[in-house]
């Protein structure tokens, strides 16, 4: 039995090395409301790590000089290069209230920067109909996979929304851990599954609540 | 050394690498996951910095980078892997000396930096792929053999303890004699067979730890790990070779290399310390008859940890 044991808690480990991030992302989160304090999209901010942004920029060939700063043109052809998803690709944020999904349009208005050795992107998505925050919303961003760490550190703001608050949840990490870890041992019923997406337990959310909530 | 405290020492490394085993069991090393994680993202940034000021030609960048590029190896090999898995494994299970299974660990660690050197020039630099395509080479192709090279391992591993298992059984178990426990770790010109009948008194498996360990051995143990590239040495690898660099990222390869192998030559002795203190408390003369058993339970250890591995990458 012990060597069973530990060959999971091995193989757990081994699991965890491929599900490693190296992409980091810091992430903002902007929810836009209308008149009618309804929230109808998310304007969302990607920070790229200094690592990632290096290698995009010499695969483009940009910033010859080094000297951390683009040019317009540049710039102009930067623009949009995180943009076109492939079909189904969800984009790595989820919006819900009460437990429900709410879908978010492609992305659109985008734009990009690079300023700090750093490339940061913007764009717009939003919701399929005008959100009334009864309950409150909430608003995840992961890579399922976690080849990409997300990290709410650029802010989470309301616009037009006077009486609602916004508050960042950190995940239960142990509790995650331990979702982790369930999800596993269950593999070897069923050993051709896939290695369980579990990025959204491993997420960072920003949680929206309005009156009388 | 006196036996007795020699002998302090070596169970002291099976209380330590027990302590290791029930922390990890535990979740207890969590924090350090995390810390790694975070620790990756600081060093990626560190990465960058270091590339960007060899291209801007400032003093002393190569040194910085090679000092990042040691430090990633280190760092990488800390968190989670298959190396550890292997090498330590291997530890546990066959009597090899600390000295074989350092070097195994050196030159498994620095085959998987010319791997990626390799595989990054011949295929990107020749042959025009993207960084995308080299990763999924890696991936796809390089790390299901590698990782069948591992399973061989412990196949052979489990095949040789079984063997010894069977050879026990059918022949009497030796007698103990007049033996003392302090072997020492050289090679020596001791050519008899586990089973030679020839009036020694030793137990096989002491007899053994004196066999150099074979060629076959290290190789599918080199392989094993080398075949499995870190995407990190890829990425500098490929960012190096497109801004004209291209040597500083190699350097940068071995560098990381170098530091893996930091990790790799540490878990390599703490299998030693830990499987010598597991066995200095056993009575001598059950040690030959335990010793396969350790091995067969290593072997399949292995074994199933690489194929669950592969068929989660085919």
């Amino acid at each position: 039995m012990k060597p069973l044991i530990l060959a999971a808690t091995l193989l757990c480990w081994s699991q965890t090395a491929q599900a490693h991030p190296h992409v980091f992302i810091d992430t903002g989160l902007e929810v836009i409301f209308d008149a009618q304090h309804r929230a109808t999209g998310i304007r969302i901010t990607w920070s790229y790590d200094d690592l990632t942004s290096l290698q995009i920029i010499t695969d483009k060939g940009f910033d010859p000089d080094f000297d951390g700063n683009l040019t317009a043109e540049e710039t102009t052809q930067l623009n949009g290069f995180d943009m076109h998803w492939d079909a189904g690709y969800p984009g790595d944020t989820y919006a819900s209230m009460a437990g429900q999904p709410l879908p978010l349009s492609a992305p659109s208005d985008w734009t990009v920067g690079y300023k700090d050795a750093k490339i940061l992107s913007t764009h717009y998505r939003s919701f399929a109909t005008p959100i009334e925050i009864t309950q409150p919303l909430l608003i995840q961003v992961y890579d399922p996979t976690l080849y990409v760490a997300y990290y709410l550190k650029l802010g989470t703001t309301l616009t037009n929304a006077a009486d609602c608050t916004a508050r960042i949840l950190l995940p239960d990490l142990d509790a995650a851990r331990a979702e982790l870890d369930a999800a596993i041992a269950a593999l070897p019923q069923d050993a051709e599954s896939a290695y369980p997406e579990l990025g959204a337990d491993f997420a960072e959310a920003m949680e929206v609540t309005c009156p009388p909530y | 050394m006196p036996p007795i405290l020699k002998r302090t020492l070596l169970t002291l490394g099976a209380i330590f690498a027990l302590i290791l085993l029930v922390l990890w069991l535990s979740g207890g090393l969590l924090a350090l996951e995390r810390w790694v994680i975070d620790a990756q993202r600081a060093i990626q940034n560190e990465l960058a910095a270091g590339v960007r000021a060899i291209k801007q030609g400032q003093p002393g960048a190569l040194a910085a980078l090679l000092a990042v590029c040691f430090s990633y190896g280190v760092l990488h090999a800390a968190g989670p892997g298959h190396g550890k898995v292997l090498i330590g494994g291997y530890g546990m299970g066959r009597r090899v000396a600390f000295w074989s299974l350092a070097s195994i660990s050196l030159f498994a660690s620095l085959a998987q930096s010319l791997v990626a050197v390799a595989l990054v020039y011949a295929g990107v630099a020749l042959l025009g792929w993207t960084r995308d395509a080299a990763q999924n080479v890696a991936q796809d192709v390089m790390a299901p053999i590698g990782t069948l090279a591992i399973a061989a391992v412990g196949l052979w591993l489990a095949a040789r303890g079984l063997r010894k298992v069977w050879v026990q059984s059918t022949t009497p178990a030796p007698q103990a004699a007049n033996h003392d426990h302090s072997y020492d770790h050289h090679d020596h010109d001791h050519h008899h067979d586990e089973n030679c009948g020839c009036g020694h008194s030793h137990g096989p498996s002491l007899a053994e730890i004196e066999r150099a360990t074979s060629w076959k051995d290290r190789a599918a143990l080199i392989v094993g790990v080398a075949l499995r590239p870190c995407s990190g040495a890829l990425f500098l690898l490929i960012l190096t070779w497109q801004l004209d660099i291209a040597l500083a990222g190699i350097a940068g390869a071995f560098a990381m290399g170098l530091g893996t192998a930091m990790i790799t030559v540490s878990v390599a002795a703490m299998a030693v310390w830990a499987r010598e203190g597991a066995l200095a408390n056993l009575p001598f003369d059950r040690v030959a008859q335990i010793l396969p058993w350790v091995e067969v339970l290593a072997g399949c250890l292995i074994t199933v940890i690489a194929l669950t591995l592969l068929t989660q990458t085919l």
